[in-house]
């Protein structure tokens, strides 16, 4: 159970926070949910994200059925089976909202390398047709590092670069370009710039390409414009003429300049309609070259000064302004006299950095260094400046360590006196040394060092046999005498050992061999029903082998073992292997497992219940009991009575007609019998207290559930 | 670049062998060889391990107290460098070998002087109580008694025939 649920949590927790991050269209900037919309498509977005939704809500639902399912399983084998479903369940689940999630996935991928656009800050949109030369520009003007290349639609998304100006941070997005189209032929990477343009609130900087390098003439240009000058309301626009390198504004033919004219007014109503002011048209119009870089900063602080202003005066129109204003003050001291007032700076200073101007330089360390060589070739010698009694000792290499002593252990100023006092000492000792001292005890003859010499000799090869005796005792058992394979125990080793100890063996061996049985053959030939020979007989029924103790039958009462009867000693035996039996932990199949479920077939259980204490009565569930017991034995009793009468009757038809009408009769007592046995069991029902629990029908349990 | 002692077995430890251990009461044990370091990990007493200089040393086995073992004491004080001081130095030290070694010599001379009388006793003794693994106890005392007999007898009869006559 608690893997299911696991499971389930587990899946749930996954898909809510893929939902969860996976931005709602509404709930963002209209910019962005735009710019989304044109690039993955809206409805398909919100179709993967709803069917995640589902899928997750399936995955529970199928947790909670079968958790519930779970409680009421039986075995072991049958839980598992029920888990293993409801896991495949919703694996089969997450398969069918596999081709979403990889949707989803690239999705996510392209957003994490969308550029942060801030939709509210200072913004500079730059547009135009294709090649005019916007990427260009925004190299020039910012850090950013956007392609540029001679083939139309370079730019393939929105960029995003920042410059400053008047210590202000701003925003410049370089667009793809647009062609003149109408709205809905537009592609991707048009609508890009068009919802950028529709939704940012920003300066404009619509480039014109004078010398028409780019492809397209400035008629088409000018078309553009007016075709998409609807995006421009409210906002500070200012047309530029890039590429004046190839071509100046002043060369170009009658048309494009009445056209340029053109866009000039146009740019002028939005600078009136934005506050009144209307300066000098140069503001307005502007050229410049991004090859030579001339006029392109210019450009970028028309752009920034007309962003500016708008923003100032919207700001001062809104009501915040006010609040603001209080905090606003510069303090700027009133001259009083025309008096000059220079730095100060004292006198000490001054001088000592004349002085260190003219100071010369002292010879260093570190000039001899590189001198001789640089850092790695020369190296210094430390003991330049040793304060030695002599100069030539200073180069001298004191040994540090000899015949495995520290030398500094022993340097001492009166090392010499000591050291002849020693030898004093060493003298007057090896003088005093004594001879030898006498051997009070003589040493051993050789014969007896020999027999010394064997003597210990026997004595190791007791012990060495001991040892090895001792250490195998407990990992092996000794082989008894009975099978002598060396033959270390027969009479004649052991007469050879004593006589070599001076022994007479003779006696010894006679002994022994009296006391031995012999060989059976031999026994049998020597003697052969010989009454005389008692003794032998004697002898060899006192040494004969008795018989191994046979088990008695298993049944039988042996009066030690402390059983009543035979019938309780059987049973306890049937305990005793009982509780040695394995446990099936392993969930394999019982026989109880193996009927199929989904037909619905009851099943023939029994369930053993508690009557009052220890005994326990045999009750069979009672749905299977009457369809399995007495309708079965119905139908068989009524089977066989209609075997034997068509039997009997078989040659008469008239009493055949009797007897099928007979038997009909008797199918419908059986038939009342069994329903009368069914509402009997009921009566019972109550009565035994089957209750929920104890019934184990698969079936029964569904429709229990269902019913709750 | 000093030699030092190792802490456990007392023997010098060269520039690049063994391992040092500081406790937390900063005091450094050093230890010549991983099996010096082990036995002390397993707060073995070296005083009473037998293969040390400790235990030598406690047990009689080694000289403890001699003039030779002053001369090398570890000095704090740098002394200036003098050429013939150092010269005088290295002499000595070769001579302060010598009659260390000698002294060691005499030391265990006379640790031993003993021996070979005992070990002659104890052979004697062994024979004489161990015989039986040679020799069956009951196979040597007939033979004694045997020859005692016929002796006796010979000269009775002897006496006997004298008499008679």
């Amino acid at each position: 159970m608690r893997k299911v649920k696991f499971t389930q949590t587990n899946f749930h927790e996954k898909l809510s926070t893929i939902i969860e991050e996976f931005p709602r269209l509404d709930d963002i900037h209209p910019f962005y949910g735009d710019l989304l919309h044109v690039l993955y498509n809206k409805d398909h977005y919100k179709l993967a994200l709803g069917q995640i939704n589902t899928a997750r809500n399936l995955i529970s639902k199928i947790a909670k059925d079968y958790v519930k399912l779970l409680k009421y399983g039986d075995s072991l084998y049958r839980c598992k089976a029920l888990k293993v479903a409801a896991l495949g369940r919703m694996c089969t689940v997450t398969k069918r909202i596999g081709p979403s999630l990889a949707y989803l996935d690239q999705i996510r991928q392209h957003m994490a390398r969308l550029p942060s656009i801030d939709p509210n800050t200072r913004t500079i949109l730059i547009c135009g047709y294709p090649n005019v030369g916007k990427s260009s520009f925004i190299n020039k003007i910012t850090r950013a590092d956007v392609d540029v290349q001679p083939y139309a639609f370079t730019t393939k998304s929105l960029f995003v670069g920042h410059t400053d100006y008047k210590y202000l941070r701003y925003q410049v997005i370089d667009t793809p370009g647009i062609l003149d189209r109408p709205f809905e032929d537009r592609n991707i990477i048009e609508m890009c710039s068009i919802t950028a343009l529709a939704h940012l609130r920003a300066a404009v900087l619509f480039f014109l390409d004078i010398s028409g390098s780019c492809g397209y003439t400035i008629a088409q240009q000018s078309a553009l414009f007016h075709s998409i000058k609807s995006l421009f309301m409210n906002k500070p626009l200012i047309i530029v003429c890039n590429k004046t390198d190839l071509q100046s504004l002043e060369g170009i033919s009658e048309d494009d300049k009445n056209l340029v004219e053109e866009m000039k007014s146009e740019a002028m109503k939005t600078l009136i309609g934005q506050g009144g002011e209307p300066r000098e048209g140069a503001e307005v119009l502007l050229t410049m070259s991004t090859l030579t870089e001339q006029g392109v900063i210019a450009v970028k602080n028309a752009a920034c000064e007309r962003l500016l202003d708008q923003r100032v005066e919207i700001k001062m129109k809104s009501k915040k302004i006010n609040d603001c204003l209080n905090r606003f003050h510069v303090a700027v001291p009133k001259p009083r006299d025309q008096k000059e007032r220079p730095p100060c700076i004292p006198q000490a200073v001054l001088e000592a950095k004349a002085k260190e101007a003219e100071k010369e330089k002292k010879r260093l360390e570190k000039d001899i260094e590189e001198e001789n060589g640089g850092a790695g070739v020369y190296s210094a010698s430390l003991k330049k400046h040793y304060l030695l009694a002599h100069d030539e000792w200073k180069e001298d290499n004191m040994p540090e360590i000899l015949d495995g002593h520290n030398v500094y252990d022993f340097v001492d100023p009166d090392i010499l006196q000591r050291l002849e006092e020693l030898e004093k000492e060493e003298g007057l000792l090896q003088d005093q040394e004594d001879d030898e001292v006498e051997m009070d005890v003589e040493d051993l003859t050789p014969q007896q060092q020999k027999e010394l010499a064997e003597i210990r000799k026997k004595k190791s090869l007791l012990i060495r046999e001991h040892r090895i005796k001792k250490s195998t005792a407990e990992s092996r058992p000794i082989v008894p005498r009975k099978f002598d394979k060396d033959k270390r125990f027969t009479s004649e080793r052991m007469g050879r050992q004593l006589s070599s100890l001076g022994l007479d063996p003779s006696k010894a061996i006679e002994r022994v061999r009296s006391k031995s049985r012999g060989r059976k053959r031999d026994r049998s030939t020597d003697h052969d029903m010989d009454v005389d020979n008692d003794g032998s007989n004697k002898k060899m029924r006192a040494r004969s082998l008795s018989r191994s103790r046979s088990r008695p039958p298993t049944n039988e009462l042996v009066p030690g073992e402390g059983f009543k009867d035979s019938a309780q000693k059987i049973k306890a035996f049937k305990l005793g292997k009982k509780s040695v039996q394995k446990r099936n932990k392993d969930a394999k199949k019982g026989v109880d497992d193996d009927h199929d479920l989904r037909r619905g077939w009851p099943v023939m259980t029994e369930v053993w219940m508690n009557v009052g204490g220890i005994k326990k009565i045999r009750v069979y569930d009672f749905e299977s009991y009457f369809l399995f017991g007495r309708f079965h034995v119905c139908f068989i009793l009524v089977s066989c009575y209609t075997f034997l009468n068509l039997w009997i009757f078989s040659d008469n038809y008239e009493m055949i007609f009797g007897f099928i009408s007979q038997s009909s009769g008797v199918l419908s007592f059986s038939c009342l019998l069994f329903f009368l046995v069914k509402f009997e069991l009921h009566k019972y029902e109550s009565h035994f207290k089957l209750q929920a629990r104890l019934q184990p029908n698969m079936k029964w349990a569904l429709q229990n559930r269902r019913k709750t | 670049m000093r030699l030092e002692k190792c802490w456990f077995c007392s023997s010098t430890i060269y520039p690049g062998h063994g391992i040092q251990f500081v406790r937390n009461d900063a005091k450094i044990f050093r230890f010549c060889r991983s099996k010096c370091h082990k036995n002390f990990k397993m707060k073995r007493n070296p005083r009473k391990v037998k293969w040390t200089k400790a235990y030598r040393r406690l047990h009689g086995k080694d000289m403890t107290q001699d003039a030779t073992f002053e001369f090398e004491r570890k000095r704090n004080r740098p002394e200036r460098y003098d050429r013939n001081l150092t010269e005088n130095t290295l002499k000595a030290i070769k001579t302060i070998d010598k009659v260390k070694f000698r002294r060691e010599e005499t030391h265990h001379k006379n640790r031993m002087k003993g021996k070979v009388a005992k070990e002659r006793k104890e052979a004697r003794k062994e024979l004489d109580q161990q015989i039986h693994m040679l020799v069956a106890p009951g196979a040597m005392v007939k033979d004694t008694s045997a020859a005692k007999v016929t002796v006796k007898v010979q000269h009775e009869s002897t006496d006997e025939n004298r008499m008679e006559e």
